[in-house]
């Protein structure tokens, strides 16, 4: 933290640059049609060739698409995906996420991504993506869901054969070292939901996972509603990219919450880690049009610093005040001396002249503001203070009480699934901690963990706590390790074949894998006018599929 | 099996205005020139769920054409133009209702699946309530709060929140409050 006073800091507010559209060597097509993975996260997508020498994912950008609403006379809805966008905040698109917390829902915009992705990779053969596909698929992913995708890269795309993963199991895996054991807890944190996984010799152990609903989407949120409270008069301008912006780089997680706080108490402590984030403003307002709401504003700025800077000054002035007072009442109290009128008259006077004091400490309180600022600093009107704030946000999936849900913050899921096991597999498991996912990457996570940790373990026994090298690429590098390792294997992919005669919701499994529950989901029945009785057409359509297979 | 499905294809379809889908299984007609989200044709396909599908896509055709959206320059090389997902809608909605199911619908359709008692399942996995008592914090400056406003019922940790607190405007007050889901209740 800076050792001086707050430093002011400005939004970038950056713009994306749009992708373009990439030309693959040759090498993609020959000698075999090289995989394609795709980490489908809900903030970001994340997507690029399984080459050996692959850096990094080509193509990374927001889960988003967008759709003009078409006002403009003929030209219909117009559709833009990704960078394409240039910010979150685009103006007269309707903004819009396939995504229902982790899990894809709204295939339509899933296919404008898809299409996004392959047309900027450069997939060049007609008629069908030729291409193995890798693609990250949620914990315990409900049967529909994966229905819909199966059928989606199958039949729409054409696409040969399918594997899905787990991200934060891919991650884990890219991030294996030489001595580490199989088996660990993973907690991921993403976007929209945080995961307690233990993974047993190897194997993702998925009756005992916890998936708690909160992750950096709701921290954002919760950041924005807080600072909109605190500065009224800026509500538009504290947007969720900037409130991202601030969680991404102003924010940090306390090793011990309640000492955090503490700390913050002290104004010393404030005036020098206060953050001032700088909203971007115009002089055009300068002077003149101080309005009354901007006068009601300035005053509860004002009254805030003075409250958080002056409140000691105030209460030492006050008490001497109250002492001096003391010895005028008890100098006035009458005594049956006839010199005491002339006494009680000065008193009275001295009294009298005491009073004023007290009715000019109301102005006096706030002159000082008036001298200390003579002109109206337009530039800290527009300054958002980042006090608290900093380490409140990051906190909800610590307690999520923060923000009255009801269940269980991080630290007591993470006992809660530990104690579903035996005393030898506990042990195994937090040698082994392992932290992923991209709202896991507040600075003073990793401590917290392990302070956690050391408040739920047995007296000295031992664990381990490791943060993913790259928490939010991993998963990516992960499911390019598999699919570099498994190309040219069976296990672990579904062939078109797999899925004409199991279904979209089949699922092979592998070291990274959900589980498979076979069970078997009814096609979807299509819309008839006919009888909407659609239990009817379900029947038919199961008993169809019955006799064909 | 595709004769079946094609007289069911045939009878289906009525007043169909598309070109070819009636016609074999493998040909696909060039996707028309301004293909766009709307322009789903009936796919011959194997699945049999498709040929309903094919009803819709004769709505889709009839309204469409004259709000023909102009999207990409060129339809994309890699995909079917002709796919049309079986989700849209959903068994449950009506022929208006185009929507997809939202995850709490997923999820209580799930529900009803023949789950065994250990497998695993995404409403199953959900993390368990609290069982430890929630510590209180100011609403204000988020430091541990001891003290409660009577009137407004925020919390508050220092007499100088207290004075702030006092002076907000109620559409402040309420979003505090809101903040940790505490609006207000009816209770005696």
């Amino acid at each position: 933290m800076a050792a001086g006073p707050g430093r002011v800091f400005p939004f970038r507010d950056a713009r994306w640059a749009p992708d373009p559209v990439l030309e693959p060597g040759a090498a993609v097509r020959t000698p075999q049609p090289v995989p394609l993975v795709i980490d489908n996260g809900s903030f970001q997508t994340r997507a690029g060739w399984a080459a050996p020498g692959a850096a990094e994912p080509l193509l990374r950008f927001r889960s988003l698409a967008a759709r003009s609403r078409g006002a403009r006379g003929a030209a219909g809805a117009e559709t833009q995906v990704g960078n394409d966008l240039g910010s979150p905040e685009p103006l007269r698109w309707l903004l819009r996420s396939p995504f229902d917390r982790d899990v894809p829902v709204q295939l339509e915009l899933q296919e404008l991504l898809f299409d996004h992705v392959f047309q900027r990779l450069g997939v060049s053969s007609q008629g069908c993506v030729d291409h193995p596909i890798i693609l990250t698929e949620a914990v315990c992913n409900p049967l529909y869901s994966r229905q819909m995708i199966s059928e989606l890269l199958f039949e729409c795309y054409q696409v040969p054969k399918v594997s899905y993963g787990v991200d934060s199991l891919y991650s884990f895996y890219h991030n294996k070292r030489q001595n580490w054991p199989c088996s660990g807890l993973i907690i991921s944190s993403g976007y929209q939901c945080t995961h307690v996984l233990p993974v047993l010799e190897g194997r993702l152990d998925a009756k005992n996972c916890k998936r708690i609903n909160l992750g950096g989407c709701q921290a954002a949120v919760y950041l924005q509603r807080l600072l909109q409270l605190k500065y009224p008069g800026h509500f538009a301008a504290i947007t969720l990219s900037r409130m991202e912006e601030i969680l991404h780089e102003h924010s940090y997680i306390g090793e011990d919450y309640i000492e955090e706080l503490q700390k913050w108490r002290s104004p010393e402590y404030y005036e020098n880690n206060v953050h001032k984030m700088q909203l971007p403003f115009s002089n055009k307002l300068l002077g003149s049009t101080l309005t009354s709401e901007e006068k009601q504003e300035r005053r509860q700025q004002q009254l805030r610093r003075l409250q958080e800077l002056n409140a000691r000054r105030r209460e030492e002035k006050l008490q001497l005040d109250q002492e001096r007072l003391d010895r005028l009442l008890y100098v006035q109290t009458p005594e049956l001396d006839p010199l005491g009128s002339e006494q009680s008259l000065e008193d009275v006077d001295s009294i009298n002249e005491f009073e004023p004091l007290f009715a000019e400490e109301q102005p006096e309180v706030e002159k000082p503001v008036a001298a200390v600022q003579p002109v109206f600093n337009l530039a800290e009107y527009h300054q958002l203070f980042l006090g608290t704030e900093r380490i409140r946000a990051p906190e909800i999936v610590f307690q999520p009480s923060l923000i009255g849900e009801e269940q269980a913050g991080i630290a007591e899921t993470m006992q809660y699934v530990l104690d579903r096991y035996s005393k030898e597999q506990q042990n195994v498991l937090v040698q082994n901690v392992f932290l992923t996912g991209g709202n896991a990457m507040y600075p003073g996570l990793k401590a917290r963990i392990q302070k956690e940790l050391l408040e739920m373990r047995p007296f000295q026994s031992s664990f381990q706590v490791h943060l993913a090298s790259s928490p939010i690429l991993d998963a990516w590098y992960g499911a390019r390790d598999w699919a570099l390792e498994y190309m040219n294997r069976e296990e672990g992919w579904i062939t078109r074949k797999d899925y004409e005669e199991k279904g979209g919701e089949y699922l092979k499994e592998h070291c990274a894998s959900n589980v498979y529950v076979p069970i078997r989901l009814p096609k979807q029945a299509p819309r008839t006018t006919e009888a909407l009785a659609s239990s009817k057409v379900l029947a038919a359509s199961v008993s169809n599929s019955s006799d064909q297979v | 099996m595709d004769s079946t499905e094609q007289t069911k294809l045939v009878k289906l379809r009525g007043a169909g205005g598309g070109i070819g889908g009636a016609g074999t299984c493998e040909v696909f007609p060039p996707p028309p020139p301004h293909r766009g989200r709307g322009w789903r044709r009936a796919r011959p396909g194997r699945h049999q769920s498709i040929g309903g599908e094919a009803m819709n896509e004769n709505k889709f055709l009839s309204t469409d054409p004259g709000t023909g959206p102009m999207e990409a320059a060129k339809p994309l090389p890699f995909k079917d133009p002709n796919f049309m997902h079986s989700g849209i809608g959903g068994a449950a909605a009506g022929k208006k209702n185009r929507t997809w199911k939202n995850l709490k619908q997923i999820l209580a359709s799930e529900r009803a699946l023949p789950w065994q008692l250990n497998d695993p399942s995404y409403f199953n996995i959900d993390a368990p309530p609290s069982f430890k008592p929630a510590k209180k914090y100011s609403d204000i400056s988020g430091l541990p709060a001891n003290y409660t406003d009577p009137q407004s019922k925020l919390r508050f940790s220092t007499i100088e929140e207290f004075a702030y607190i006092r002076m907000l405007p109620s559409d402040v007050v309420t979003g505090y409050l809101a903040l940790r889901k505490a609006t207000r209740t009816q209770c005696g």
